[in-house]
């Protein structure tokens, strides 16, 4: 039997005190003053020296209630069972979670971090076994348990800082699966990390069963200073038949000494462009703007760099800009009318992302060439074109173009051609007797429609339809608008890699004053831009998103990806951006008939934040309760065995019996002192 | 009772002046018997006797004369007053008070009015203090209710009482027939009490004792166990109040009877007088004990 606490047994001299009472004590009691004492001396009673002999039981039982309290603060537990426990299946099972996002690259962070990690194997002991885990936004194993300590310190050895943000619920969720798979009596996650405020939320849902041990080790530094370069930005001018871009990029400060004189430089295609200095205040952001350059490449890369501090990663901002390539559209109409596509034409020409290259068609003269590098056809309110016949509307479609069928009283669909129409065109209905009809339901999910989701964001119910054609649509159709009838307004078929949209009303002011309302161009350019499958160019990415190749390079040929470390990747599917920098992506075979695309992939801005969360509030949060040792360094092997024994004396939890049987003497004490006092005459 | 509500002896200790105490009280006491057989005995004719050389011809009952041509002498009750006095007990044990009156306070006020009774009837009055041993003593005389009064209230219960010793040379200062009043708590053996008090009773005086109690001595109200402290001795001896109580009020209630029983043996009136009672009650007392005597002689 062994205390935890020992100083406390100092106070089992307390015991002194009920005998002090007997003694002495009793001289103190309340004096009376009487007349006389005449007949009190009378009467016959026992002396103090017999009647303590007589209570000695009492005495007793109030020194061991005294004893009994004094052993439970001394907080007592066995040491043999420690013992026994490691002999027999004692082992611990370590996961250590180091931390290799790419604000660990701050300084000597890693290599403390590594430090950090060593140890904790050093502190193994033979039966032991430990887990490596590397995590930054995800987490991998990169050390499975294992006992083999050279092993686990190669592992350490060769993990590098990755490019990667911080979150810390993957990783702890990886450890406590981990752990749960152990049968060890002992379980620990040892967390080295710089524990960036940013990578915790607090709405992880993360929490280790009851025994499970956090031990923070953080590595962060107090009051760290850094300088990064969060986004750019870009304005276009038109000159000479060429576009001229001006970047303005932003500086922020991320510590709490302002910066005079940081050197911010642009360099394009590797050229310097303008190296300029900028003062940033402490905890504040600046912007700079750089000469215009050129656009004279379909894919111009650029690179902004600001200051240097201990944290290089975020000082540099990778972009790629191209030239604006507007939407090439045909729209066909029926030839017979004049301006039948005014209104139309008009909303399409007013666009600037995307500009629409708009080539109206009568319907007579369309041949299938026409179809060719369109993004998107419009049939407005036509008759179905003779030229598309026989498939070639529908290949074009299932390249991945897209159509829009404006349905008026003109428009007809061959039977042959039906797997285009998304439903079955019917008869016109006319509502022109009453006050015309109105859009009753919208799918606000779809992308069509998403823009108008926010209230005072388009009123579609200001417009009056008056007379529109029936669609029933098929079953794997999708109904997106509906009149106030029930009657398809609007619905969508997926043809092959391509799009079909049908609006059951023609997009002129002959059968409604849907172009004269507010919500016309919008409707018009969100349609023809889900139509033509239109995404903005991204200047940059973000590292750890995925970006499909198919759908960058608009094609399904083979692909060769080549990361700023310079490693040939064969990629056409997904690729995870893992790296900072720019990755080229190359047709496979080195075929001219596609353009090299380049995606500049930048760290998350999250990552320039290194303010730290409080080590022990993370701890408390996964694990319920304070951390077993102050962060910043592992236990040694001593302090180990002594949170073993608080661990082991928790577990034992002797001190709440002995608390308890002290507490019941004590109690048992008054009821027996009170009755013996009842029947005593003196004291 | 009129008057009733002047005889609390709470409500008395806060008259500084004792005679007007005394006065309160007995007025008030005799205003309220109604047709009392003692009121202006003192002043009524007694008897004639004849006249001798010496004596003061005012008091010649000249009516008497003419009809018996002889001088006689008018003798008026008056004539017949005895000593009275009071002794009383200043022995540290009776300053104990458990409801704001100690007994000397109470003891006070009985005597004082007791005194002021007799001086209404023309009686000396006269005082003996004691504690171990005779602290003052006023002979009696028609002149001297006010030194009694003063002698009242001067008296401190300071020193420890020995009520035989103090009793032992106590007779010789009574010459004439003398109605002794003792106020005491008599907190002696009762057979040594008889034996100190025989001597005062020898030469035919009349002899009143006056038991004088505070109620906690009574009915040992106590309840917290503590050490109770002898005023006198400072002797302490811890005591258990619940468990003792019903034994102390047997021995303190034998005490009284044994007190009563040989007291009455001798001839002497003893009356208890519990400092909760009002005075009236124990004048009462005296005035009944004084005509049943009267009857008897």
């Amino acid at each position: 039997m062994s205390f935890l606490a020992p100083l406390f047994l100092i106070a089992s001299a307390a015991i002194a005190v009920p005998i002090f009472v007997h003694l002495i004590q009793r001289e103190r009691k309340r004096v009376v003053l009487f007349p006389s004492l005449m007949f009190v001396q009378k009467i016959p009673y026992q002396s103090v020296r017999r009647r303590r002999i007589r209570h000695w039981a009492l005495l007793l039982m109030r020194c061991a209630a005294l004893l009994l309290i004094v052993a439970a603060f001394a907080r007592p537990f066995l040491k043999q069972e420690i013992a026994a426990a490691a002999a027999i299946g004692g082992t611990k099972e370590v996961v250590i979670l180091l931390d290799h996002s790419a604000s660990m690259g701050y300084g000597d962070h890693w290599q403390k971090a590594k430090d950090a990690a060593h140890q904790a194997v050093r502190a193994l002991g033979n039966s032991d076994k430990a887990t490596l885990v590397l995590f930054s936004r995800n987490a991998e194993e990169s050390m499975r348990a294992t006992s083999d300590r050279a092993r686990l310190d190669v592992a350490i050895d060769n993990s590098k800082v990755d490019a990667d943000s911080t979150r810390y619920g993957p990783a702890l969720k990886l450890a406590e699966s981990i752990l749960l798979r152990s049968t060890a009596r002992r379980r620990e996650t040892i967390l080295i990390s710089d524990f960036q405020r940013a990578g915790w939320t607090g709405s992880e849902d993360v929490h280790f069963p009851d025994g499970y041990a956090v031990t923070p080790v953080s590595v962060a530094t107090p009051d760290a200073e850094n300088i990064a370069v969060p986004s750019v930005t870009f304005a276009r001018a038109a000159f000479s038949g060429t576009e001229r871009v001006t970047v303005t990029a932003g500086i922020a400060n991320r510590g709490a000494t302002p910066q005079a004189d940081v050197p911010v430089s642009l360099d394009v295609e590797g050229l310097p462009i303008q190296t300029q200095h900028v003062k940033v205040g402490a905890n504040a952001a600046a912007s700079i703007t750089f000469t215009q350059f050129t656009l004279d490449k379909p894919i111009v890369k650029g690179t902004v760099r600001a200051g240097t501090d201990q944290l290089p990663a975020d000082n540099t901002f990778h972009f790629t800009v191209s030239p604006t390539a507007p939407v090439s559209l045909l729209v066909v109409e029926g030839g017979d009318r004049q301006e039948s596509s005014l209104y139309l034409i008009k909303a399409l020409g007013i666009s600037t992302t995307p500009t629409f290259q708009t080539d109206v068609m009568p319907v007579v003269r369309v041949s299938p060439s026409n179809f060719e590098k369109r993004a998107a056809v419009i049939l407005n309110d036509v008759a179905f074109p003779p030229a598309a016949a026989n498939g070639a509307l529908k290949q074009f479609v299932e390249r991945g173009g897209g159509l829009l069928i404006a349905a008026g009283e003109h428009t007809t669909w061959p039977q042959g051609e039906k797997d285009l129409m998304p439903g079955t065109l019917g008869a016109t209905v006319d509502r022109t007797a009453g006050r015309g009809a109105t859009l009753g339901f919208i799918d606000h999910s779809h992308f069509v429609f998403e823009v108008f989701k926010a209230p005072r964001s388009g009123d579609f119910s200001a417009a009056q339809i008056y007379r529109y054609r029936r669609i029933d649509p098929a079953p794997g159709d999708r109904v997106l608008a509906r009149f106030d009838d029930g009657a398809v307004a609007a619905a969508e078929r997926k043809v092959g890699a391509g799009r079909v949209i049908v609006w059951a009303s023609a997009l002129d002011d002959s059968y409604s004053d849907l172009p004269k309302k507010p919500v016309y161009l919008p409707l018009v350019h969100q349609l023809v831009k889900y139509l033509a499958q239109f995404e903005a160019p991204h200047a940059w990415q973000t590292v750890g998103q995925v970006v499909d190749v198919q759908s960058l390079t608009k094609s399904r040929a083979n692909w060769v990806v080549v990361t700023p470390s310079g490693k040939r990747v064969p990629q056409s599917g997904p690729l995870e951006l893992a790296e900072q920098g720019v990755y080229d992506v190359r047709p496979a075979g080195g075929a001219d008939a596609f353009a090299p695309q380049a995606i500049a992939v930048n760290i998350d801005p999250a990552e320039e934040d290194l303010t730290p969360v409080d080590p022990a509030e993370l701890v408390a949060a996964v694990t319920g309760h304070a951390a077993a040792a102050p962060a910043g360094a592992l236990p040694t092997a001593a302090e180990a065995e002594q949170i073993d024994i608080k661990e082991a004396e928790r577990k034992q939890s002797f001190w709440w019996y002995l608390l308890v049987t002290g507490l019941l003497l004590l109690a048992a004490e008054t009821v027996v002192s009170n009755r013996l006092s009842q029947s005593e005459k003196f004291l | 009772m009129p008057g009733a509500r002047f005889v609390d002896p709470k409500i008395l200790a806060r008259i500084g002046n004792l005679e007007l105490l005394a006065r309160t009280v007995v007025d008030g006491f005799i205003n309220g018997l109604h047709r009392a057989p003692y009121f202006g005995a003192s002043i009524d004719f007694a008897e004639h006797r004849g006249y001798v050389a010496g004596d003061d011809i005012r008091r010649v009952d000249w009516r008497l004369y003419a009809r018996t041509d002889r001088y006689y002498i008018k003798q008026y009750e008056a004539d017949t007053n005895a000593n009275f006095c009071v002794i009383l007990d200043i022995s540290k044990s009776m300053s104990f008070g458990s409801r704001g009156v100690t007994k000397l306070e109470y003891a006070s006020y009985l005597g004082a009015c007791l005194a002021y009774l007799a001086h209404k009837q023309r009686d000396r009055v006269g005082i003996i203090t004691f504690d171990s041993e005779v602290v003052s003593y006023v002979p009696p005389s028609a002149k001297h209710f006010d030194v009694l009064l003063h002698t009242l209230d001067r008296s401190k219960a300071e020193r420890r009482g020995d009520l035989t010793k103090a009793l032992a040379g106590m007779a010789e200062h009574f010459k004439r027939r003398t109605i002794i009043v003792m106020i005491s708590d008599f907190y002696e053996d009762p057979s040594a009490i008889l034996e100190a008090v025989k001597p005062l009773h020898f030469l035919g005086n009349d002899l009143i004792a006056f038991h004088v109690l505070d109620p906690a001595e009574l009915d040992f109200g106590f309840e917290d166990a503590s050490s109770f402290e002898d005023l006198e001795s400072g002797e302490q001896i811890p005591v258990v109040p619940q468990s003792f109580a019903d034994e102390y009020r047997q021995l303190i209630r034998a005490h009284i009877e044994s007190l009563k029983t040989k007291f009455s043996e001798h001839r002497v009136d003893y009356m208890l007088a519990s400092t909760a009672e009002p005075l009236d009650r124990a004048l009462f007392s005296y005035l009944s004990a004084r005509e049943r005597l009267m009857r008897v002689r």
